[in-house]
């Protein structure tokens, strides 16, 4: 179907490059590439397939490394391209020149990850309050949410 | 008066403001009348749900999940659902599919109902809404009886729906649909032709195609662009592929052309409900599922009322989700908005901004409150949430009707 002709179309474009392309089910696909490989990759896909829309990029704590996907719609399939970054530098390239609707979704990942977004055309906070303590991004996995004690009343 | 052109004004448009109805900071830059730049400022309304969902198991998830949004609360428990069934290698009975579908069926007559008395409320136009929300109240009746609530119907789980549908049900609701169908003919009439409403509402908010693409706009202000994109027939999930339905467009790229996209989407909704009420089929609602899930990751989407919702799930062999991402319809919308607004008039700001039909509890997912009274924002603890709630009910001294226990 549709997902083959994309599958072998990206493996042909980007031989070397692309580490895997999966399939796990009708109209998914997913893309693993090099950091430095992604805004390549994805003026690719815009270009080629028609991949404008990008649903929403999420972010996964994994330890040692960031993983970041970005997932981009077409008519047909919806498609994730996956990115690691490591925990020590997590600097990604801003997809926004190639996407514009992008930028939202980057600054949500800088609140929440703490990750660096290259030549993102706003930097600026999105989600988290002004006096939100600096270097703490709630959504790494060694940041853990304390519950202030609550008392109940008449409780025991 | 010539040397005042150039002098511009800063407005803020909330956090808390009495044109919006959930909390937004919209900051404008205005010169007279016409806005020159937008910028917003999101996370009034965040709650933390993607963390608390790290915490909760595959089946608490479901009612978290149903409590991140009270209009499309179906939306997000069925995106969830069908994600985790493909990571559990279930498969969901066909009837509690159907089911499934009908509910969010029933919910989009019902948001599109509410938005289209929003619509008519912004433009000046308190008739209009008033009739609608009245509409409204048969679809939610039918929601109450089938699932027992009018907020979350909590009608998902894994392997298919909690709940049937008897024959009683389904006459009765076949009724009501033939009412609101009739109702909405002439919203529809009153939409395409009443001179003052059209006046209102032609040209405002203009989204061109190319821009409405590009900034990844989502759901019917997409589609009154004219772009043809739907999840419901691109991506097609639950019982969709079998449903007679089309997806609805206008070429207008204003808020007319979404008020027009939804009222026609109300008579496809009208129509699949039918088909799916004459042609439910038999046999059970659900199947077992297991209680742990296989490691894997999925990205599960579903076309919202408002437009295309999408979760990324990822499970790393336990009873909870490594990961839960929620991308909720509205979040998508607002690049496009601000670029609707820009060049707009100050008059225009309710209008374009209802147009996206906002929902901002759905767009963000930490609880601050404000008190109206003196504005100052303070964090207040559950506990003493509770303690208030307590001296109110006591102060008024409620007795249930012939109890022998006072409430």
């Amino acid at each position: 179907m549709n997902d083959e002709k994309i599958i072998s179309r990206i493996k042909e474009q980007f031989q070397d490059k692309t580490a895997e392309v999966t399939n796990p089910a009708p109209r998914r696909i997913f893309v693993k590439v090099d950091r430095p490989d992604l805004l390549a990759v994805t003026r690719f896909l815009r270009d080629t397939f028609n991949f404008v829309h990008v649903s929403t990029i999420s972010g996964v704590d994994k330890g040692e490394v960031f993983e970041i996907l970005y997932h981009l719609a077409n008519e047909s399939c919806s498609l994730t391209v996956r990115i690691t970054t490591p925990r020590n530098e997590p600097k990604v390239p801003s997809i926004c020149e190639v996407i514009p609707g992008a930028v939202l979704y980057e600054r949500e990942l800088q609140d929440m990850f703490g990750l660096v977004i290259e030549n993102i055309p706003d930097p600026r906070p999105l989600l988290l309050p002004d006096d939100w303590p600096k270097g703490q991004y709630p959504l790494r996995k060694d940041w853990i949410f304390e519950r202030p004690e609550e008392k109940i009343p008449g409780g025991g | 008066m010539d040397d005042m052109s150039g002098l511009t004004y800063n407005v803020p448009i909330g956090p808390q403001h009495p044109a919006l109805k959930e909390p937004i900071s919209l900051r404008m830059t205005l010169e007279g009348e016409i806005i020159r730049d937008v910028d917003v400022r999101l996370g009034y309304n965040h709650r933390g749900i993607e963390k608390l969902a790290e915490q909760r198991n595959w089946v608490q998830n479901i009612y978290l999940t149903e409590r991140i949004c009270g209009i499309c609360s179906h939306s997000h428990t069925t995106c969830f659902v069908q994600g985790v069934e493909k990571l559990m290698e279930l498969e969901p009975t066909k009837r509690g599919l159907y089911i499934r579908t009908l509910v969010a069926e029933l919910e989009r007559i019902h948001s599109h109902l509410l938005w289209l008395g929003v619509a008519g409320h912004e433009a000046g136009f308190d008739t209009f809404f008033m009739y609608t929300w009245r509409d409204r109240e048969v679809v939610m009746d039918i929601l109450e009886t089938i699932s027992g609530n009018r907020v979350h119907y909590a009608m998902n789980i894994f392997g298919g729906a909690r709940r049937d549908i008897d024959d009683q049900q389904k006459a009765r609701m076949l009724d009501d649909l033939q009412l609101l169908k009739k109702r909405t003919e002439y919203y529809f009439k009153i939409g395409a032709t009443e001179p003052t409403f059209v006046a209102r509402l032609a040209g405002v908010g203009k989204l061109p195609k190319q821009t409405a693409l590009s900034l990844c706009a989502v759901g019917p202000t997409l589609r009154a662009s004219n772009i043809p994109r739907d999840v419901r027939k691109d991506d097609p999930y639950a019982a969709y592929d079998e449903l007679p339905f089309e997806v609805c467009t206008a070429d207008s790229c204003d808020v007319l052309g979404r008020v027009v996209v939804r009222v026609k989407e109300l008579f496809e909704s009208y129509k699949m409900c039918e088909y799916m009420l004459k042609n439910l089929p038999p046999g059970p609602i659900n199947v077992k599922y297991p209680r742990r899930v296989k490691e894997g990751e999925v990205v599960s989407r579903y076309e919202a009322p408002r437009g295309e919702n999408i979760h990324y799930i990822k499970s790393n062999g336990t009873d909870k989700p490594e990961r839960l991402k929620v991308r909720a319809p509205t979040l998508g919308n607002y690049p496009a908005t601000l670029v609707m607004l820009k060049g707009a008039f100050i008059a225009d700001i309710p209008l374009i901004f209802a147009a996206i039909d906002p929902c901002i509890c759905c767009a963000e997912r930490l609880v601050e409150l404000v008190d109206s009274r003196t504005g100052t924002e303070r964090t207040v603890t559950f506990s003493e949430l509770r303690q208030k709630a307590i001296q109110h009910y006591k102060s008024l001294d409620l007795k249930k009707r012939d109890s022998a226990w006072p409430l």
